[in-house]
C-alpha cells in the first residue's frame, strides 16, 4: 500500500500555530471566535480549535462577554503558540495574563493628552476673560 | 461528564432521555455540576446547634414522604406533550401488579424533594485594582472559563470595570453567563415575569401553586433570593387559604411542610389532615415538629408520657397550636366518624 496522504496535505514551511481572533458575524455586526490555528493560514479559514469567543458590542447590562477554555488555551501555549496582540491585551484584561504594556502605554498617552487640552482649555478661558 | 475532585453533595434528577423526562417542564439533565456546599452543614452553621436535624436527614426525609403520599393517579395525570394516540396492554394479576410495582418506583423518583438551603452570601471580591486603566473604557467585560469540565460553582468568571477594578460577578451575573455558555432547558435568560408579586398573586387565584413552583425550580438556583421568596410567598398563601391538597402527592410538599414546621404555624395543615382522615400523616407532622423544636412543652410532655396517635394530637393541641377550638372540632368530627362506621 503506496501512502501518498501526508504529501497531499498542504504543509507549512517556517509556520506556527497561533491563538487569535477570526471574525465572523454579518454587516455591522462582528463577532470574534478566539480560535488556534495555523499562523499561514487565512484569518477566518480552518483551524484547529476553537478556543473562546467575543463579542465586540455590548449588551443589554452594558457588558463586553468573553468566553475563554482556559484548560485548552493552556495546553496550546503550552505547546508553543503563539498569542496575537488584541488576544493578549483581551487576556491581560482578564487576569489571566499580566496586563499589556501597550495597553498602559496609551492610557497614560490618553491621561496626558485629556489634562493637556483641560489646561489649555482653562487658559484659552482666563486670557479671554481678561 | 462527572464532576471530580473531593466528594461533594450531588443532587441527582431524572435523566432526560427517559420517556418520562417530558412530562415535566424545564425537568433538568444528569446533574453532574452538583452543589459544591453540604446542605447540612448549612443549615447547622446558620443554627449554630450541631445536633440540629436538617432538610436532607434520612429521618427527616422519612417522615416527609410519608406525608407527601403517593397518589399515582395525581403524580402520573395528563400533561401537555406529544400527542399520540393510547395504549393499551392486556396483562395478568401477576404482570399488573409488576406494572405498578415500577409505576411506584417511578412516581417515587418523580417525587424527590428539590433541596431546601439558606441564602446564598453575595460575592464581593476584587482580584486587581489597575487604575492605570481608568477612563479608557466605558464598557465592562465579563470573561467567562468555559472549561466543560469544570462544576458551574466553581467556574472563574470575573468582571473587569471601566475604573480598573478586576472583581468577581456577583451571584446574577454569574447566573446569566453560565445559562449563555451552557444554556439549561427551561430556564430563560430573564426571568418570566410570572415571578413579579404582582403577577404571583394572580397565579394563586388560579390554584395553580405546583406549575409556579416547577417553573421556579427550572429557572432559579436554590439558594437564590428568588427561589426562597417564590417559594416562602407560595407557602404562605396556600397557609393562607388552607389548600394544602394542591401540593399533596407532589416533590413541593415535603419543602412545605418544612418551612410551616420551622415557623410553628402547623394548626391549619394538622386540621386539614384530621379532616381527611390521616391521622398518621398527622402524627408524622407532630414527630417532625418535636424533632425541630426538642425544648418545646409538647416535646417534654410527650417524652415522659410517651403517647401515640390520638392522644399525641391532644397533648400537642393544648400545649403548641394556637387554633386549639378547630383542630378540637376537626378531633371530635374525626372520633364521631370513626364509632359510627365501627358501629355499622
Amino acid at each position: 500500500m503506496v501512502h501518498l496522504a501526508h504529501l497531499l496535505m498542504k504543509n507549512y514551511h517556517g509556520g506556527h500555530v497561533a491563538v487569535q481572533l477570526a471574525l465572523g458575524g454579518c454587516a455591522n455586526r462582528p463577532f470574534f471566535r478566539i480560535v488556534a490555528a495555523y499562523n499561514k493560514r487565512a484569518r477566518d479559514s480552518k483551524y484547529l480549535e476553537q478556543v473562546g469567543c467575543y463579542d465586540p458590542l455590548p449588551n443589554s447590562h452594558n457588558e463586553k462577554l468573553v468566553g475563554l477554555n482556559i484548560e485548552r488555551i493552556k495546553h496550546w501555549i503550552g505547546c508553543g503558540a503563539h498569542v496575537t496582540k488584541p488576544v493578549e491585551k483581551l487576556l491581560g484584561l482578564s487576569g489571566f495574563f499580566p496586563l499589556h504594556p501597550m495597553m498602559i502605554t496609551n492610557a497614560e498617552r490618553l491621561r496626558k493628552r485629556r489634562a493637556l487640552k483641560a489646561k489649555t482649555a482653562s487658559e484659552e478661558e482666563t486670557p479671554g476673560d481678561q | 461528564m462527572a464532576g471530580f475532585g473531593a466528594p461533594r453533595w450531588r443532587f441527582l434528577w431524572r435523566c432526560a432521555a427517559s420517556p418520562l423526562a417530558l412530562r415535566r417542564p424545564g425537568r433538568a439533565l444528569l446533574w453532574s455540576r452538583g452543589y459544591g456546599q453540604d446542605a447540612g452543614s448549612e443549615a447547622n452553621k446558620k443554627k449554630s446547634d450541631v445536633t440540629k436535624p436538617c432538610f436532607m436527614d434520612e429521618l427527616v426525609q422519612s417522615l416527609l414522604s410519608k406525608m407527601t403520599g403517593l397518589d399515582l393517579q395525581k403524580v402520573f395525570r395528563p400533561i401537555k406533550q406529544e400527542l399520540k394516540p393510547p395504549t393499551y396492554k392486556l396483562m395478568t394479576e401477576k404482570q399488573l401488579a409488576e406494572a405498578t410495582r415500577k409505576a411506584i418506583e417511578e412516581a417515587k423518583e418523580l417525587l424527590k424533594m428539590p433541596p431546601v438551603l439558606s441564602e446564598r452570601e453575595p460575592i464581593d471580591d476584587v482580584l486587581a485594582e489597575d487604575r492605570i486603566l481608568e477612563g479608557t473604557e466605558t464598557i465592562k467585560y465579563v470573561f467567562t472559563d468555559t472549561t466543560y469540565s469544570t462544576p458551574h460553582r466553581e467556574r472563574f468568571i470575573v468582571v473587569r470595570e471601566p475604573s480598573g477594578v478586576l472583581r468577581k460577578a456577583s451571584w446574577e451575573e454569574r447566573d446569566r453567563m453560565i445559562q449563555v455558555y451552557f444554556p439549561r432547558e427551561g430556564r430563560k435568560l430573564v426571568p418570566p415575569p410570572i415571578f413579579k408579586d404582582e403577577n404571583l398573586k394572580t397565579v394563586f387565584r388560579e390554584d395553580r401553586h405546583e406549575e409556579v413552583l416547577n417553573l421556579c425550580i427550572a429557572q432559579f438556583e436554590p439558594d437564590s433570593a428568588d427561589y426562597i421568596r417564590v417559594h416562602h410567598q407560595t407557602y404562605e398563601d396556600i397557609d393562607k387559604h388552607a389548600k394544602y391538597d394542591l401540593l399533596r402527592s407532589t416533590r413541593h410538599f415535603g419543602g412545605m411542610v418544612w418551612y410551616l414546621v420551622n415557623r410553628k404555624k402547623t394548626d391549619g395543615l394538622l386540621i386539614d389532615m384530621i379532616q381527611r382522615n390521616l391521622i398518621d400523616d398527622a402524627t408524622c407532622l407532630i414527630n417532625l415538629y418535636h424533632m425541630l423544636h426538642p425544648d418545646c412543652q409538647s416535646a417534654k410532655e410527650v417524652k415522659e408520657e410517651d403517647a401515640y396517635g390520638v392522644d399525641l394530637i391532644k397533648v400537642f393541641m393544648k400545649t403548641e397550636s394556637k387554633k386549639v377550638g378547630y383542630i378540637e372540632l376537626a378531633l371530635q368530627a374525626y372520633q364521631e366518624a370513626l364509632a359510627s362506621s365501627a358501629a355499622l
